[in-house]
């Protein structure tokens, strides 16, 4: 059942409410900043000239930024022409792009929609009105239909702005996607016509599988938005923006009817096509004062997003089979997803800076904020007829047949405490800062910040219908294999089960202090220190306080005419009160009065050894240099070097997580007619867990004592590797300019395990080989890619721009091995085959015309 | 109110296409202005000869009718000298500077009060320096040669760029770190398409000095900034925060709500370390992963997962499609093939994330 689509009207609606509201569209909020796509990105369409002539007649070459990096020469000043009081420049590339090659590739689609046909490399039109700073600037591209963008913008520089725009944003999920349902991009899967629901055999999904052509899964954002922004006073800006995004179309997900894995030739699991047809339209106003003394500014953000669907449903084509002799399964095949729901968000918040004497600031930041939900609820089962096992053959349930369900009981919202999620999360925070300059060579800084997330109502899993607590498990397909099975509390029937009753609110209260100062050794040399502490009070998690403390040491220094320096330290210390391994015992049927302990007594949730990383004591050692050095008048090198090393304090539970890396760039720019850069990178990352696997459902958490025994303990060591590298240049020979680039990026990943004895592992059989210890095939992922441009002025008016990027890319991941050749393994059904290879090719004629 | 805004939003369209057609449909243009036409555009003086007409144009634009000359503590004789006067030397600078939107701000502020000055609202007086062009500090530079020391040059452009995005600028890591706003910014000519970026991009500009996060996003999974589709300042405000790695959010969630609004619920069944931060499993800029994830899975969710049953199980290679006895939890998407709502669940049937 489709939720109540999204009110088209809401947009104007909204922004008839913005624009008498009052920040400023710039970096401290919102996103689209910037609009682009991948021709321009890769250099597709032509840029501007720099000027031959440089940047001074007084001075040859380039001057640098205050940190060393060369500034660019500027670009051929345009010579714009008169229309009365107003003066226009334009240009509009024209032309065509062909792909070659794998170019229907996912990884080579990625967030650009390459076609072969008429493009619009870039259209810029600029207006100006000298007299009154008047002004109108338009700007607009497309490569196709889903991946283009427009962008307007008019006003009077230092008046007001109002600016529009467009976008088209595509994200291809996957190339080779082979659906065995009908209705892709809905939220109705219906099994193809040569598969029955709940009675196909492997075999002849396999079959219907291998007759599907090959489809490709993207999502598109388009987005839509205007914004206004108005000097009211030279002390007084006051900001408007509305936009809405709408996501269509689908990507890959899942779809449980119970573990494969335990019952061959049993139960389902199915990767499915999920839709995503959802719409979001976000708000910004505020309005903002700046004077000698004070500084504030007023904001209100809102975001409402909308899902066009409530419910997605999926066939499974799968019987099921119970694992009671001489019983049957009841027919369920309908699988169903709750998507996400509909939800509001407004913030309201203040910020209030006063100067100080000593060249300081105090500033106060005060916000409260609101995001809720109230989505109608599905049933908790979408079955018709009964669900589970039937012992008597009657198909009858009740009286003796107890494992057999009845679905009128569940597939309705009346077996729901409530029928909608009525769900509200209220959040508070609060910073306070100054910054003091009691002497020259001395900044002081310092503040303490608040955070809470309050969550309202809770949500308790009942059935009056039935009495029942908890929920079906699994689209039913657990009870149906597995008798009695259901996933629910009775304090009559099942006293002793143990399932989920209830949601867990996860309340979040933060708050810290910092304090810190920079010394000013010489003119150009700075030493600095930070201490910053933080306690984090979660709410029902493992950990009731956590405690992080960190010291920052920085050290800057300009003083040598030719290199900046930077280099800093953190130091940072995780800690927090006792650990416990299971606080979430209130969410369970054992909380609940008439709850009878099982005969072996509770299971234990988990190992009590665990530390979730999140929570875990941890020591942190963060390193960061980097050095721009200036290599006489006409290049720069700048390196970098940087580690990040963390140890947990954990038996069971991430162990160690270290990343460390070095960069080094090289630019030259000897004249206006050459620019070319070399860059190397390389960086390494140490991920290292440990788990225990279980070898009974028992009471004792322990480790090492009889469910968790020492010898069922395994460990896992990930390290990753990427290297990367580019080189461009661009060379001015006379009338034609030539442009190339080469770029590498080369990742690989190793997986290795180790593991105590063949009791830690899913399959015992695996260690019985004698090794204790194994590996992963290598990720790998690799592309090069090169590009050559060349742009060839026909007049005045007309330069042709010629382009081609050739592009390699290699991907292996070991998670899809198999699936290239079988997408259908005992009752899995895999969408695709993952992320492939490919190689491409995409040429450009484009014709560049100067208004 | 807002009826009149949208009235003069009309009128400015209808106006922008009326203006644009003739271009659009290939019209004859005039000709082109040359640029001794464009000096002359330029006051010719201070003593308000032509301030009368441009008077009776120009209603008052309240972000440029406060523009003075900026002080110079290095340069405290010096006096305003005028724009003539620095085009005297600086022609060539001065035609790239007259294309941007400081100078068409400047250049009407100054035809409707000629006290506003252009160069020197920046640049300080020039009389010192127009004196003595090689004497150190006698002009307010901004480049890394310049006597003008940093705070100074941020204090500048601040004069009249205080507040907003740049409210937490005191204190900042980039701050703190000696960066002048002439460091990313070049507001000498017209490199960017906004915001006059030092390079054409706000993405190549941020990469002068982290082009190791640059590099990350070229990775497998990765948000889609090469692809030139967003940008860092989507996320991240370089001029300060109230966050240390400057978000422009209150917290990581906030910002990735931005995009990903369906995430934030709340949902009937939170996931809690996806409530406390989406960087718990996910990496923002870059992964050799599916969808941005910090390790593989199922490793990845087994860091937090040993409840009995089947989470706690080491696979081997042998559970892989191809292998002796596939398993779907290591398969394609592994745990999360059945847990695909792992970012919360609203049904009442979902507290594992199976629906």
């Amino acid at each position: 059942m489709p939720a109540a689509p999204f009110d088209r009207a809401a947009l104007p609606l909204a922004l008839a409410l913005a624009l008498p509201a009052v920040g400023y569209a710039d970096s401290g909020s919102g996103v689209d900043l910037e609009r682009g796509n991948a021709l321009l990105a890769r250099r597709g369409a032509a840029d501007a000239q720099p000027d031959a002539r440089g940047t001074s007649w007084l001075q040859p070459g380039q001057r640098r930024s205050p940190s060393g990096h060369l500034y660019g020469c500027p670009l051929e000043p345009p010579t714009p022409e008169r229309l009365g009081e107003w003066e226009y420049d334009g240009h509009v590339q024209l032309g065509w792009i062909g792909t070659f090659g794998d170019d229907g590739n996912a990884l080579w689609n990625r967030y650009v929609r390459w076609d072969s046909g008429l493009v619009l490399g870039l259209m810029e039109i600029a207006l100006r009105r000298p007299d009154d700073g008047s002004y109108a600037d338009l700007r607009a591209s497309r490569i196709s239909s889903d991946d283009a963008f427009f962008e307007a913008a008019f006003g009077r520089a230092g008046s007001y702005k109002v600016q529009a725009f467009l976008r088209e944003l595509p994200n291809g999920v996957s190339d080779s996607t082979r659906p065995i349902w009908n209705g892709v991009g809905t939220n109705e899967l219906t099994l193809l016509p040569d598969l029955e629901p709940g009675a196909s055999s492997s075999a002849e999904v396999a079959a219907v599988v291998a007759g599907v052509a090959p489809q490709r899964l993207q999502v598109v954002r388009s987005k839509t938005g205007i914004g206004f922004d108005a000097w009211l006073t030279p002390r007084w800006v006051a900001h408007a923006k509305v936009s809405e995004e709408q996501r269509s179309g689908a990507r890959p997900f899942g779809g449980a009817f119970f573990y494969n894995f335990l019952f061959p030739g049993n139960a389902g699991v199915l990767e499915t096509p999920r839709p995503v047809e959802d719409s979001t339209v976000t708000l910004e106003t505020s309005l903002r004062y700046a004077g000698s003394r004070w500084r504030m500014e007023f904001a209100y953000d809102g975001s409402f997003y909308r899902d066009r669907y409530r419910r997605f449903r999926f066939e499974s084509p799968f019987a099921l089979t119970p694992t009671r002799p001489n019983a049957t399964s009841a027919p369920i095949y309908q699988g169903q997803f709750a998507l996400e729901p509909d939800n509001d968000y407004h913030r309201l918040r203040t910020s209030i800076t006063r100067r100080l004497p000593w060249d300081g600031e105090f500033s106060v930041t005060a916000a409260a904020g609101r995001m809720s939900q109230d989505d109608g609820l599905i049933a908790p089962i979408d079955c018709s007829g009964t669900f589970g096992v039937d012992i008597d053959g009657s198909g009858v349930p009740g009286g003796a047949n107890r494992f057999l369900h009845d679905c009128a009981d569940w597939n309705t919202t009346a077996a729901l405490s409530r029928d909608s999620a009525d769900l509200r999360i209220d959040t508070y925070s609060f910073d306070s800062r100054f910054v003091l300059q009691p002497v020259a060579a001395l900044q002081v800084r310092g503040g303490v910040r608040f955070n809470r997330e309050d969550y309202r109502n809770a949500y308790l899993a009942y059935n009056p219908l039935t009495g029942d607590y908890g929920y079906i498990t699994e689209n039913g397909a657990q009870a149906s294999i597995q008798a009695g099975a259901l996933g629910t509390w009775n304090p009559l029937t099942s006293p002793s089960v143990i399932t989920r009753v209830r949601s867990i609110p996860l309340d979040l209260q933060t708050q810290g202090a910092n304090l810190g100062a920079d010394w000013r050794l010489g003119e150009r040399r700075s030493l600095g220190l930070n201490l910053d502490t933080q306690r984090d009070e979660p709410t029902n998690r493992e950990r009731r306080r956590v405690d992080k403390d960190s010291v920052k040491l920085s050290y800057v220094d300009r003083s040598v005419e030719s290199l900046t320096l930077r280099a800093s330290y953190t130091g940072i210390e995780q800690g927090g009160d006792s650990y416990v391994p299971d606080p979430y015992g209130f969410a369970y049927s054992s909380s609940l009065p008439g709850f009878v302990v099982p005969g072996g007594g509770v299971p234990a949730f988990t190992v009590d050894a665990m530390r979730k990383y999140d929570l875990a004591d941890r020591r942190e050692h963060k390193l960061d240099l980097s050095a721009t050095l200036a290599l006489g008048r006409t290049a720069t090198l700048s390196a970098g070097v940087r580690g990040d090393w963390n140890d947990y304090d954990a038996q069971i539970g991430r162990q160690a997580y270290d990343r460390h890396g070095v960069s080094l760039q090289w630019e030259w720019q000897p004249s206006p007619a050459t620019l070319a850069s070399v860059h190397a990178g390389a960086d390494r990352a140490r991920l290292v867990m440990a788990n225990v696997a279980d070898v009974v459902f028992g009471p004792d958490g322990s480790l090492g004592g009889p469910d968790f025994p020492d010898n069922a303990r395994w460990w896992v060591f990930d390290k990753q590797r990427n290297f990367n590298a580019g080189v461009r240049i661009d060379h001015d020979f006379g009338p034609l300019r030539v442009d190339a680039g080469w770029n590498l990026v080369d990742a690989r990943g190793v997986t290795a395990y180790r593991f105590a004895s063949p009791v830690a592992l899913a399959y015992f059989e695996d260690g019985l080989g004698g090794a204790t210890d194994g590996r992963f095939p290598t990720m790998r992922y690799r592309v090069d890619s090169l590009s050559l441009g060349l742009s060839l002025p026909l007049s005045e008016r007309f330069t042709l721009r010629v382009f081609d990027l050739f592009e390699r890319g290699r991907v292996d991941d070991w998670h899809y091995l198999g699936l290239d050749t079988a997408r259908v393994i005992d009752h899995r059904v895999y969408l695709d085959g993952g992320p492939r290879g490919y190689t491409a090719n995409l040429i450009g004629l484009l014709l560049d015309i100067r208004l | 109110m807002h009826s009149r805004a949208i009235g003069l939003a009309g009128t400015w369209a209808r106006r922008a296409v009326l203006a644009l057609l003739p271009f659009l449909l290939a019209a004859p243009v005039s000709a082109q202005q040359t640029r001794d036409e464009l000096a002359q555009r330029l006051p010719a003086d201070f003593s308000g000869a032509q301030a009368e007409r441009g008077a009776r144009q120009f209603l008052a634009a309240p972000g440029f009718a406060l523009a003075s000359v900026a002080r110079n503590p290095l340069a405290p004789g010096a006096e305003p000298v005028g724009e003539k006067t620095c085009i005297a030397c600086h022609q060539l600078e001065s035609e790239h500077f007259t294309h941007t939107l400081h100078a068409l701000g400047l250049h009407a502020a100054a035809k409707a009060d000629p006290s506003v000055p252009v160069c020197e609202t920046c640049h300080g007086p020039g009389s010192l320096h127009a004196k003595d062009p090689t004497a150190k500090g006698a002009i307010i530079g901004y480049t890394r040669t310049s006597a003008t020391p940093v705070a100074q040059q941020t204090a500048v452009c601040l004069g009249c760029h205080e507040g907003g995005a740049r409210d937490h600028w005191a204190g900042s890591i980039h701050q703190r770190n000696d960066l002048s706003c002439s460091d990313c910014h070049n507001p000498m000519a017209k490199f960017s398409g906004d915001g006059l970026l030092a390079k054409r991009s706000i993405n190549d500009t941020c990469a002068q000095c982290h082009n190791d996060v640059r590099q990350q996003f070229g990775r497998r999974s990765h948000m889609p900034l090469n692809e030139g589709q967003m940008s860092c300042v989507d996320c991240h405000n370089p001029h300060g925060s109230l966050t240390a790695p400057l978000l422009k959010t209150a917290t990581v969630n906030e910002t990735c709500y931005q995009c990903h609004a369906e995430k934030r619920g709340p949902f009937l069944f939170e996931h809690a370390p996806v409530r406390e931060s989406c960087l718990n499993c996910h990496t923002p800029h870059g992964s050799n992963q599916h969808a941005l994830l910090v390790a593989p899975v199922p490793f990845l969710c087994q860091q937090c997962h040993s409840q009995l049953g089947h989470p706690n199980d080491l696979q081997t290679p042998a559970s892989l499609a191809n292998g002796a006895h596939p398993d779907e939890r290591l398969i394609g998407r592994a745990c999360l093939t059945c847990h695909a709502q792992v970012h919360g669940s609203n049904a009442p049937s979902g507290p594992k994330f199976h629906e």
